[in-house]
């Protein structure tokens, strides 16, 4: 497990860097391949609930160093209403919430089940996104939602729905490297070349 | 819930409050420790992103070109590619000279700054630029073309800055309007798809007299962005119970910014 757990952590760390490579579709109204929230819910079917919460206060860390804004300090003499963005750390709380989502479904995965493991990680994506966006929109003390939103978060959760059966693929060879059993009854071959 | 679960439960509750609680200066210091670490991957990723813009050009002129060939001849069309690569160049060359025109003609110190990649976020409206804490640009710098204002500098790392465009609704700027003695802030809108977004410009007077196609220049109040600046044209007012709003017209087009310029604080470049 310690083993499967670290790779996980190199998964992680090089979907930051892939992030990177990734930009937003602006003719699909700026939705994007979310590439690290992706490969973070995979991962979230695969370990215990504990794990879940370590990586996705690293997920979040890390998501959070990359977007979250500063804060104005405006005159207030001048501008009479300060508009706020996401505090650094919300996006640890968002993730924690969809890993925990996420991992509520882990039987289906062990079962076998990892294409609707995928479906659920575009649903996840999706309340993940409409859940950042609805505090957004409360914090600034509007709310906002036209067809631009919903197509942002509709496609974004498509594209984690498409890339989550090869993040598995993945993580099937990680099991298989590092030994470990992520699927009942599926114990990867030891090292004699015959399964238990 | 068992034990270990709810222990991991209490501890990434701690190190999300943690992560919370951090100051303004605190996770900058973050950010910027992040994007140094991630220099290398950041410039070969606006590398590609670049290509993919460019590559996308292409397809949509071969596409065009497609329909012509249809009714010329292939030597024609030669032509008409060399041609095209010919007006391409035209354009861009125009485009650098007006650029180099408006920073020599500009009373501000500017430094040029080429966009590297486009909305880097899920929500905010951000460019990433070339130019950093290197060439003395610092946070909240004004950014600025030959036609108007793009944003301020949201966060500044050693080769690279963050930019907030004027298209976001967090981006405020204090206005005046031509001709007129109405002043307002002016900021972007939530969720605005459009492909040309328009600005809002709030706290006019409740019978603000505004005709479509008054320029809104920036009134220098705040300290931050200089006066007089081009921020966009008035399309209509909408007046209120107790102020009146109008819809902008951007002066800048953010779809197809290439090059801006960043006015770095008096400070650093002395």
């Amino acid at each position: 497990m310690f083993r499967y757990a670290l790779f996980l952590l190199l998964l992680i760390l090089l979907a930051v860097v892939l992030q990177q490579f990734l930009p937003a579709f602006q003719p699909l109204y700026n939705a994007r391949i979310f590439l690290l929230l992706a490969v973070f819910l995979c991962i979230s079917v695969t370990v215990p609930l504990p794990v879940v919460f370590i990586y996705a206060l690293i997920c979040g860390f890390l998501w959070d160093a990359q977007c979250a804004l500063s804060t104005d300090k405006l005159d207030l003499s001048v501008f009479p209403t300060t508009i706020s963005s996401l505090r650094f750390g919300t996006s640890i709380l968002l993730f924690g919430l969809a890993g925990a989502f996420m991992h509520g479904f882990q039987h289906l995965f062990i079962q076998g089940k990892w294409y609707v493991s995928s479906v659920i990680a575009g649903v996840a994506t999706f309340i993940y996104n409409l859940v950042e966006y609805s505090l957004v929109d409360f914090i600034r003390g509007s709310f906002t939602v036209n067809r631009g939103v919903l197509q942002q978060i509709g496609y974004t959760s498509l594209f984690s729905a498409l890339v989550a059966p090869l993040v598995f693929a993945a993580l099937f060879l990680i099991a298989r490297i590092a030994d470990h059993q992520i699927i009942a009854g599926k114990r990867p071959p030891n090292r004699f070349g015959y399964s238990h | 819930m068992k034990p270990l679960n709810l222990i991991a439960l209490l501890c990434f509750l701690g190190g999300a409050t943690w992560a919370l609680t951090r100051s303004d200066t605190s996770v900058r210091s973050i950010q910027a420790a992040y994007y140094s670490a991630l220099s290398p991957f950041l410039k070969a990723g606006s590398a590609i992103e670049t290509r993919a813009r460019n590559f996308s050009k292409e397809v949509k002129h071969s596409t065009e070109l497609e329909v012509q060939l249809e009714c010329t001849n292939a030597e024609l069309d030669k032509l008409k590619q060399i041609e095209q690569r010919f007006s391409a160049l035209e354009t861009e060359n125009a485009r650098l000279r007006s650029a180099l025109e408006f920073k020599q003609n500009t009373p501000f110190t500017l430094v040029a700054a080429r966009i590297t990649r486009r909305q880097t976020t899920n929500w905010y409206k951000t460019v990433e630029i070339n130019k950093g804490e290197e060439s003395y640009i610092g946070n909240q710098n004004p950014v600025v073309t030959a036609e108007g204002l793009v944003g301020k500098i949201d966060l500044s790392a050693k080769e690279f800055s963050t930019v907030i465009l004027l298209t976001d609704e967090k981006c405020q700027v204090a206005a005046k309007v031509e001709g007129s003695p109405e002043v307002g802030i002016v900021s972007g809108q939530r969720a605005d798809y459009g492909k040309i977004p328009k600005l809002r410009m709030r706290f006019l007077s409740k019978n603000a007299n505004l005709k479509k196609g008054q320029r809104v220049f920036s009134n220098g109040r705040g300290g931050i962005i200089p006066a007089n600046i081009l921020l966009g044209t008035i399309e209509s007012v909408e007046p209120g119970a107790l102020d009146s709003e109008a819809l902008v017209v951007p002066a800048v087009n953010f779809n197809e910014l290439v090059t801006v310029f960043v006015i770095p604080s008096a400070k650093s470049t002395q």
